[in-house]
């Protein structure tokens, strides 16, 4: 059986999760369902805003199929909704509890201090991933059956990038609330990190000689290799993954040498 | 050597930045024992409570609890303790049974009668979620998680703020109880006459330092109270304020006030020669009469020093 603390986390985070996953899901489905409807306004679009806009929202183009999936799920406000309810949900894991005081009676479990801060990132590891994963999960279904031309497998890479990146800013999140127990902390590192990189990312895709910026950035490795049209990039992906795994460690780390509810 | 102690500290000491949270306690609770840990607000006792449990780390000096190390042996040593928390918070929105459940399921299973039997001895309905329930209700909660699973060592933080006198006696009861199993208790107040009633040994800290350990039975005779006697004549305030232990004798027409430390029998005595209408005996209070009593005589700058 999993233990106590991680069935806990969950059923604390229960009704955040069934939010972010209803939410995410009507966006998807919303937005790519009406994907023949969509094709004339889609032509409106673009023909309105300039170039450089599309470029900073990461749209490519609205037309081709791969074009309209990037520029409704994948450039802006799917990962937006993805990494909001990724730092929400991780700013549960130690600071809520640590700032509102319920943290006295979860730390006096009897688990080592790693053990706690681990069962408790695990449990909202799998609720941030089951988030992260519901574009990818529905795109699957939705893509086939409503016959947007696109490569399945590319989906698919373009899914596990978005839950990558969810993993990578989970890391930067949980490391944030892990080492000052201050929620605001979480969200304001999280979020301008979060805000700094997207724009990162697009500037280095304008601007000539900025090209350099864009690597630094999490959603180029994200993005930026353009999964939907060239498929897989593991080691892009592989790198999301070590940014988060490494923020973690080091969470963990200051999470057991710290004093805590100070 | 700790065998037979619940909780040894060597100079355990513990600094917020400049501010001194705790400093130099030397303290031994010895297993089986009931002891009372009484301070001012802000004296240090949470601070040692949270040191003990490794929430904190100490900037010098050690903690040994139950022959364990605090921060190496957190989790087999937290499976033996019962923890009432000084501000107590929930995590979620469970109903208490639910709650406890999952504090049962934490430390490896607590049979469910238990947890039955300790809400019905403070009349507390655990189907309710715990958010919505009174200051009193929620410190039951609080009580029965931490005794739930019948720990070898119970910290409790300011145990019977927030219940009714009822309830309080019903608490001292359980402590009377878990010192019969041989459980050890570690409780901190502000409240003399509580801890009085059921701890074997009294620890006064004041502004972080340890100012005094004590036996109860040595307290009692210490105790300095507060007394008000009406007598249906004024009275001379001289036939009082010459008897043994009494002091601050004022009277006005014929109501005589005055703090008496020790045993009231003198007193009682004088005033049985006059016709008395009421007898009214405070309960010391305890920052600024009992501990008052340390402090006189040594380092009475230490409260301002404690907190710049």
């Amino acid at each position: 059986m999993l233990p106590a603390l991680v069935r806990k986390t969950w059923r604390d985070d229960r009704r955040a999760l069934l939010g972010w996953t209803v939410g995410l899901a009507a966006f998807t489905g919303i937005y790519t369902s009406f994907y023949p409807q969509f094709q004339g306004a889609a032509q409106l679009k673009q023909d309105a805003l300039p170039k450089g806009m599309l470029d900073f929202l990461g749209i490519a183009d609205m037309l081709s199929p791969t074009g309209y999936l990037q520029a409704t799920i994948f450039s802006l406000i799917g990962p937006l909704l993805v990494l909001m309810g990724a730092i929400t949900l991780t700013a549960r894991t130690i600071a809520r509890p640590e700032e509102d005081g319920g943290m006295e009676l979860l730390l006096a479990s009897p688990v080592s201090r790693l053990a706690f801060a681990g069962q408790r990132l695990a449990a909202t590891g799998t609720a941030v991933t089951v988030i992260a994963a519901v574009p990818w999960l529905l795109l699957m279904v939705i893509v086939p059956a409503i016959g947007i031309d696109v490569a399945l497998s590319n989906v698919a890479a373009a899914g596990a990038g978005l839950v990558a990146l969810a993993w990578c800013f989970t890391g930067v999140a949980f490391l944030a609330g892990a080492a000052t127990g201050r929620r605001t902390t979480v969200l304001a590192v999280t979020g301008a990190l979060a805000v700094a990189t997207y724009m990162a990312n697009a500037i280095g895709g304008m601007v000539d000689g900025w090209h350099w910026l864009r690597w630094l950035s999490p959603f180029h490795y994200f993005i930026g290799t353009d999964p939907l049209n060239t498929g897989w990039h593991p080691a892009a992906l592989l790198t999301l993954v070590a940014v988060g795994a490494v923020t973690t460690l080091a969470g963990l780390i200051l999470f057991d040498r710290r004093d805590i509810g100070v | 050597m700790t065998s037979d102690l619940a909780v040894l500290t060597e100079d355990l000491t513990k600094f917020y930045g400049d501010h001194r949270g705790l400093e130099g306690l030397n303290l031994e609770v010895g297993a089986g024992e009931v002891m009372g840990f009484l301070g001012p607000n802000g004296a240090g006792k949470t601070t040692t409570i949270r040191l003990l449990l490794d929430f904190l780390r100490p900037t010098q000096g050690r903690a040994t609890v139950l022959g364990l190390d605090p921060r190496r042996d957190k989790a087999a040593l937290h499976r033996q303790i019962g923890y009432l928390p000084g501000e107590l918070a929930f995590p979620g929105r469970d109903t208490a049974a639910d709650l406890l459940r999952f504090f049962g399921d934490a430390r490896g299973g607590v049979a469910w009668s238990r947890v039955t039997e300790l809400a019905g001895r403070l009349e507390v309905d655990l189907s309710r979620p715990v958010r919505a329930m009174s200051k009193g209700n929620k410190q039951k909660v609080g009580l029965i998680q931490a005794f739930m699973h019948q720990p070898a060592l119970l910290i409790l933080d300011e145990p019977t703020s927030g219940l009714d006198p009822l309830m309080q006696q019903e608490f001292l009861g359980m402590v009377r109880d878990a010192r019969s199993a041989g459980q050890t208790v570690f409780m901190s107040s502000h409240v003399l006459a509580e801890v009085q009633q059921v701890a074997d040994r009294v620890a006064i800290v004041r502004a972080g330092r340890l100012a005094a350990v004590e036996r109860v039975e040595s307290l009692g005779r210490r105790a300095v109270r507060a007394v008000e006697i009406h007598f249906h004549d004024p009275v001379d305030p001289r036939a009082f304020s010459a008897l043994p232990g009494v002091s601050d004798v004022v009277v006005s027409g014929p109501v005589l006030r005055c703090t008496v430390d020790g045993r009231l029998d003198a007193l009682i005595k004088a005033a049985a020669r006059h016709e008395v209408v009421d007898l009214l005996s405070a309960e010391p209070d305890l920052e600024e009469t009992f501990l008052s009593f340390y402090y006189h005589s040594e380092g009475a700058d230490d409260a301002s020093r404690a907190r710049p």
